[in-house]
């Protein structure tokens, strides 16, 4: 290296410092200053606010969904398709539907417009007979729940981060809105179904991770979640040390070398089928406090529920057939008997849709050990093809596990098709033949819909005479009675028949269902008409008109699901109705569908007979004593299938 | 500074090989893309996707330095290339070899295992490239 004298061209780099002093001087002097305002904020922090909707907390070792995408982005992606993910969503022009801003709606003497301004809206109340000027001040539109059926709104009200429900609901796929009470089966004239801080202290358990209460002695609720919907860390548990502990690449391809699991997050498929399931059931069941100071310590810090645990530590799942006395305590415990006590059959049998684990803890698979909810489900799809996503979100199934394959996972004697036939008296290809069909019959309800009992079990007319529970055969087979059931059970299966009363010999099953039955059981029977393999078993010509009387159903979710179910036969697929309707429009709807069901018959050149059992005469008209009979002695009670 | 004699030409030549393969790959991956493999673009197989992603840029770009190199070897009146950059920048194919590498045996968000080449590619190049810089700025 020689020494060359420096180029006349190149300052020397004291001079060039010195070019540069002034610039640095104010960037270290603004970095002081944010350096002290920071720290003033820390040691001061501002009163505290309550906003509007629930805070996001991640104490107790939570990381959200958004760590997780990095390390799993396959079972992210399965996740985030899924309604589970969209379960509570904040309230956004992309969330919301289309519709939210302008929407105009009233129910009863209470008028409700809602508007959006910047990516809020805003709700305003008034007297249904006001003007503009009438409507009270706007309120925020804070969260919305559901996003597979249907979504609910909550509002803000002023006092902490309590919410008020919006008192409609949007039907996703009939695109339209109905007043909140009729989007659920319940009495009419039920109009405080949901009020002020129903989100804050029963939604928020399981429409978000690691919902908190927050509600004090003092009456002020400051909700906290984890993360809005449900996330991975209902399921795994709080996901922040195993993040932390796993930053390091050489921890975790040791991980996927040695296929080790990781003790500091739960995974349920790692679980064995009890703790797996109650993975699940931590939501899916009708659970109740264990004690009074249970309820106000969860009502406060939420719950203590982990993934993994064995029981729902200070709650427990109300089996009111292996605990007699679960109804009464959990009814105490829960402030509202009828509600809890709705959502069981006689038998302690669940009826009520979401609440499927009370049915799979009492099923026989379940008593094996392996057998879980995951048996037939899966929570992260291995193909993350985005078609295929959103097919599997609709039930998130098993790859196959829709059909037979699910239940010859265990019992695969059922695999060869002689055999099946042998065992179910039906051709192997047919609905007969299908396990869900006669083991896991649609014999719940929720969500407007019927949905299958989660509780495997053997079909018995016992449970229909006593409980009034719709067996599996006459699901099906619509226009039969009990007694022709009693009477196939006991020539194929040995089955006892029970005693059957005259009109159980003379009545088809679901006839009696459907005018006689509680609400609960005329909605099943409703849709049941509308099912393909139902209409298949028994014809579809004479089922119009009990839905076209069922059209005037008092409960609107019934009135609903016969609607629904009459578009499906031949001259109703355009059958206008609105269930919401006023009374008279109801009474007149559904007059006019019967008479179109007589005029369909009459232009028939030769129209099928009916079955005796299904009390029509031959033009298709109601034999009217017995019709009005069991009209008369209709089961009165009020029900509330309330998912 | 000893220049190797046909430093220049073993830069050109690798270089263009290391081209071809980079062009080629990315033919692949729009191939890929055009007949939406899922292999290649599902959600569930996002670290795969980025490795090729990697390979293909980065293999193009070595590709091109390397080529670079060879000319500047080659215009320059005087040896600016050390065997050791030289050697460097060879290493540094291990980079996009490493990426390539890594897109199989994918473990969730984890690369295949092969992507440890990728750093020593990676630091070999950069020793490469600087070790280039200093030849470059040396007066002769």
């Amino acid at each position: 290296m020689q020494n060359t004298p420096i180029p006349p061209h190149r300052r020397p780099l004291a001079q060039r410092l010195r070019a540069w002093a002034w610039p640095i001087t104010l960037m270290a002097l603004a970095v002081f200053a944010q350096t002290l305002l920071t720290g003033w904020n820390r040691i001061t922090p501002p009163a505290k606010e309550i906003p509007a909707g629930p805070v996001q907390n991640l104490a107790g070792g939570y990381a959200t969904s958004a760590t997780c995408r990095s390390c799993h982005p396959g079972q992210h992606a399965s996740w985030h398709a899924s309604y589970h993910r969209t379960m509570t969503q904040a309230a956004r022009p992309d969330t919301v539907p289309e519709s939210m801003n302008g929407l105009e709606l009233t129910l009863g003497d209470r008028r409700y417009r809602v508007d959006r301004r910047a990516d809020e809206f805003l709700v305003r109340e008034g007297p249904v007979d006001g003007g503009t000027d009438s409507l009270g001040p706007p309120r925020r539109l804070v969260l919305l729940t559901g996003s597979h059926h249907q979504q609910n709104f909550w509002i803000e009200t002023g006092q902490g981060n309590a919410l008020e429900a919006f008192p409609f609901g949007w039907l996703i796929a009939d695109r339209r809105w109905a007043p909140l009470t009729d989007t659920f089966l319940c009495p009419p004239g039920v109009t405080q179904g949901r009020s002020q801080g129903v989100w804050n202290n029963g939604c928020i358990n399981c429409h978000s991770t690691q919902g908190r209460p927050g509600i004090s002695a003092d009456g002020i609720i400051d909700s906290q979640v984890a993360e809005l919907g449900i996330a991975c860390e209902s399921c795994h548990g709080g996901g922040e040390e195993h993040v932390q502990r796993h930053r390091n690449p050489l921890r975790r391809y040791l991980s996927h070398l040695t296929g080790g699991g990781d003790d500091l997050i739960a995974n349920p498929g790692r679980m064995s089928g009890p703790e797996a399931s109650l993975a699940c059931g931590q939501c899916h069941s009708v659970w109740a406090f264990q004690s009074a100071a249970d309820a106000v310590r969860w009502n406060h810090e939420g719950r203590t529920f982990r993934p993994g645990d064995a029981s729902l530590q200070e709650r427990f799942v109300v089996q009111p057939a292996e605990d007699p006395g679960a109804l009464a305590k959990a009814g105490q415990q829960m402030g509202d008997p009828h509600l809890v006590e709705n959502s069981f059959w006689g038998d302690g049998r669940v009826r009520v849709t979401g609440r499927e684990y009370n049915g799979v803890e009492a099923s026989p698979c379940f008593k094996g050990g392996d057998f879980s909810c995951q048996s037939c489900h899966q929570m992260h799809r291995t193909d993350t093809r985005r078609d295929g996503l959103t097919a599997w979100a609709a039930s998130q199934m098993q790859a196959g596990a829709t059909g037979n394959q699910a239940c010859l996972q265990c019992h695969g004697a059922f695999n060869d098709p002689a055999a099946l036939t042998k065992h179910t008296r039906h051709a192997a290809s047919s609905e007969g033949s299908s396990c869900y069909n006669c083991h896991m019959p649609y014999s719940s309800f929720g969500l407007m819909r019927a949905v299958r009992s989660h509780q495997v079990s053997v079909p018995d007319v016992r449970e229909s005479a006593e409980w009034g529970r719709p067996n599996a055969c006459n699901l099906c087979h619509l226009d039969r009675p009990l007694a022709w059931t009693a009477e196939h059970l006991k020539t194929w299966y040995g089955q006892t028949p029970p005693a059957l009363g005259r009109d159980d010999h003379e009545i088809a099953a679901s006839v009696k269902w459907i005018l006689q039955g509680d609400a609960g059981q005329r909605a099943l029977a409703a849709w049941s008409m509308g099912w393909a393999p139902a209409q298949s078993a028994s014809g579809r010509h004479w089922i119009s008109p009990f839905l076209a009387n069922t059209l005037n159903d008092p409960y609107a979710a019934v009135r609903y699901v016969a609607w629904k179910a009459l578009l499906t036969l031949p001259g109703f697929a355009d059958y206008p109705f609105d269930y919401t309707a006023p009374d008279d429009e109801t009474f007149a709807a559904a007059t006019a569908a019967y008479q179109r069901s007589l005029d369909l018959r009459q232009r028939q050149i030769a129209p099928p007979a009916f079955n005796p059992a299904t009390l029509l005469d031959k033009e298709g008209r109601f034999i009217e004593a017995p019709f009005q009979r069991l009209l008369d002695t209709r089961d009165q009670r009020a029900v509330y299938l309330i998912e | 500074m000893t220049p190797h004699p046909s430093a220049s030409l073993r830069h050109l030549r690798l270089g263009s090989w290391a081209l071809a393969v980079g062009l080629l790959l990315g033919l692949v991956l729009e191939m890929l893309h055009g007949f939406k493999s899922g292999w290649y673009l599902d959600v569930g197989n996002e670290t795969r996707r980025t490795m090729l992603m990697l390979a293909h840029t980065h293999g193009t770009l070595v590709a091109l330095l390397h080529i670079v190199a060879g000319i500047v070897v080659r215009v320059c009146d005087r040896p600016v290339v050390s065997r050791f950059a030289s050697a460097a920048l060879i290493a540094g194919l291990l980079l996009p070899l490493g990426f390539l590498a890594g897109a199989f045996g994918v473990h969730g968000g984890d690369p295949g295992p092969g992507i440890l080449l990728a750093p020593i590619g990676g630091v070999a190049l950069l020793a490469g490239v600087v070790s280039l810089a200093v030849g470059l700025s040396r007066r002769s």
